[in-house]
């Protein structure tokens, strides 16, 4: 696995590159937007799950890469695997460079005394910190949900065929859901369950329930990162290349 | 460890409108065996049967005493160590400059030799700072080729991997093959359409058509022994009714201005009939009486 997972890097090392420059950009963007740096990071994480997940996926079919790949020493689980921690890498490197944006802007603002909302949203505070982590976490299961879905699918059809037909199954798992339940009348007494996420949601305004809030999303991200990475294991095994 | 290199026996795959259908074929130890055969005839799907790329539907091959559906599980992947493949085009990502796909190499293969690798796309005349999408198709083949011979392996698998070479680094890649080879327990499969490089290098030459094989011949015998004899239509019915060649061996071929019939021994033919022509088969002419002879 070790050996895809390099293999991976190298061969999205340029295109990672411009998504770190491209990150930083929209970062800023995003911050100066909002007036707080407390999404910075929650963007990044969020955008390189799903970026690295797509373009990774993107170099497969280009010059049957995808099949000679498997001329190499590797087994298919070892592509999948080595495919799935690049995912995870590249991820966690959004964060990495998300906190880095969010200090480094905080530390200008401060350091040019910017007058203001501006200069207030930006000034050091540490209670933002812990904030900025669950918020940064929630969008880490939203990347690693999204990547979860759409890399089974490629490994399944091929990016080609994959990209034509992943439209219709987020309309198909994300949305459809939503509207039928909205229209169902199912939902008329309450969404059930809904006292437990208040009650989840109230616990985390102190900092026990915020670590434990961090906790319970990287989980579940992994969780759907493992799910996923299995199913791909299945499919990739039986794909005629 | 036999001397078999490679082995398939019966190997069978269906497709839509196309089939291998019980393809045998051997690679030993020091030998380079020439896979030849039309366009689409079976010759990349074969290969990548071998290669394990997909599910056979019958038979059963090896490569290196590996299954081949083991080849893409962890229990053989390993075994690819010593195996060099070229495909007929350039199959890396276009984005990586030459020296990145040394780089790749050189984290996949234990064995990679990342000096030799440096000679030879010195030797190939291959920038390190070219892209992959720069390299001209004979370039990217010279690199594909310096790939497979930059990891100390033990077979090499190339489909197709002179097309594209100009003539000087045709031989040059030849000499290579052929240096290749020489070291013991080495062999090499090659498919090809230059028929030509095949009689320089090759010892063997198996051919499939229409996913069958229809012979698997040393090259020697072809080459060597046999011959073209160029006819009139008289002429045909002479050679039939000496009985030197049996009807059922007698292949010929009608063109415009006569008929060839294929010889398996020339020299006798030419002791027999001193008046008719013959001339040395080439593995072409062989293919060709094969495929679109007709036999008495």
């Amino acid at each position: 696995m070790k050996r895809a997972f390099l293999l991976e890097m190298t061969i999205f090392r340029d295109y990672a590159r411009q998504l770190v420059g491209l990150g930083l950009l929209v970062s800023l963007c995003i911050g100066l937007g909002m007036q707080t740096p407390l999404a910075m990071p929650a963007t990044l994480t969020c955008m390189f799950f799903m970026m690295s997940a797509m373009g990774l996926a993107a170099y497969d079919q280009l010059s049957h890469w995808e099949l000679f790949r498997l001329t190499l020493p590797l087994s298919r689980r070892d592509v999948v695997l080595g495919r799935y921690a690049a995912i995870v890498a590249f991820g966690l490197t959004g964060t990495v460079v998300g906190v880095v944006a969010a200090l480094v802007a905080t530390a200008v603002v401060s350091a040019v005394g910017l007058p203001g909302e501006v200069g207030e949203a930006f000034a050091f505070d540490p209670d933002m910190l812990a904030v900025m982590a669950v918020v940064t976490c929630f969008t880490l299961l939203i990347g690693a949900v999204v990547a979860s879905v759409v890399t089974p699918l490629y490994f399944r059809l091929g990016q080609t065929r994959a990209t034509q037909i992943l439209p219709t199954a987020i309309v198909l798992l994300f949305v459809v859901p939503v509207v039928i339940l909205g229209n169902s009348g199912m939902l008329d007494g309450g969404i059930p369950g809904m006292e437990l996420v208040s009650a989840a949601l109230e616990a985390l305004d102190t900092p026990a329930g915020m670590a434990a809030g961090c906790v319970v999303l990287v989980a579940l991200s992994a969780a759907a990162l493992a799910i996923s990475a299995a199913i791909s294991l299945k499919l990739y095994e039986r794909r005629e290349l | 460890m036999s001397g078999s290199l490679i082995e398939a026996r019966g190997l069978t795959k269906h497709y839509d409108g196309f089939s291998l259908e019980g393809v045998n074929l051997t690679v030993n130890e020091g030998e380079v065996v020439g896979f030849i055969g039309q366009n689409g005839a079976g010759k990349s799907t074969t290969i990548k049967a071998l290669l394990g790329l997909f599910p056979t539907d019958g038979g059963a091959s090896s490569v290196l005493g590996v299954p081949s559906d083991e080849l893409s599980r962890a229990s053989g992947a390993a075994v690819k160590e010593q195996v060099g493949v070229v495909f007929d085009a350039i199959s890396l990502p276009e984005h990586l400059k030459v020296s990145d796909v040394g780089r790749i190499y050189g984290r996949t293969y234990v064995t990679w030799d990342a000096h030799r690798f440096e000679q030879l796309t010195a030797e190939f005349g291959l920038d390190a700072k070219k892209t992959v999408k720069s390299l001209s198709r004979g370039m990217g083949m010279k690199l594909s080729l310096a790939c497979a011979l930059a990891h100390d392996a033990r077979l090499l698998i190339l489909d197709e991997a002179t097309a594209g070479l100009d003539p000087m680094a045709r031989d040059e890649v030849l000499d290579l093959l052929r240096d290749f080879v020489a070291e013991p327990g080495r062999a090499i499969l090659m498919s090809s359409h230059i028929t030509s490089d095949l009689e320089r290098i090759a010892d063997r030459i198996v051919c499939i058509d229409a996913g069958r094989i229809v012979f698997d011949l040393p090259k020697d015998v072809i080459t060597d022994e046999m011959g073209v004899a160029r006819c009139r239509v008289a002429d045909l019915e002479k050679i039939a009714a000496a009985g030197v060649i049996p009807d059922a061996e007698l292949r010929y071929l009608r063109h415009d201005y006569g008929i060839d019939v294929l010889v398996p021994d020339r020299f006798a033919f030419a002791e027999n009939f001193p008046e008719i022509p013959v001339d040395r088969m080439t593995i072409d002419d062989y293919m060709t009486l094969t495929l679109k002879g007709g036999v008495r």
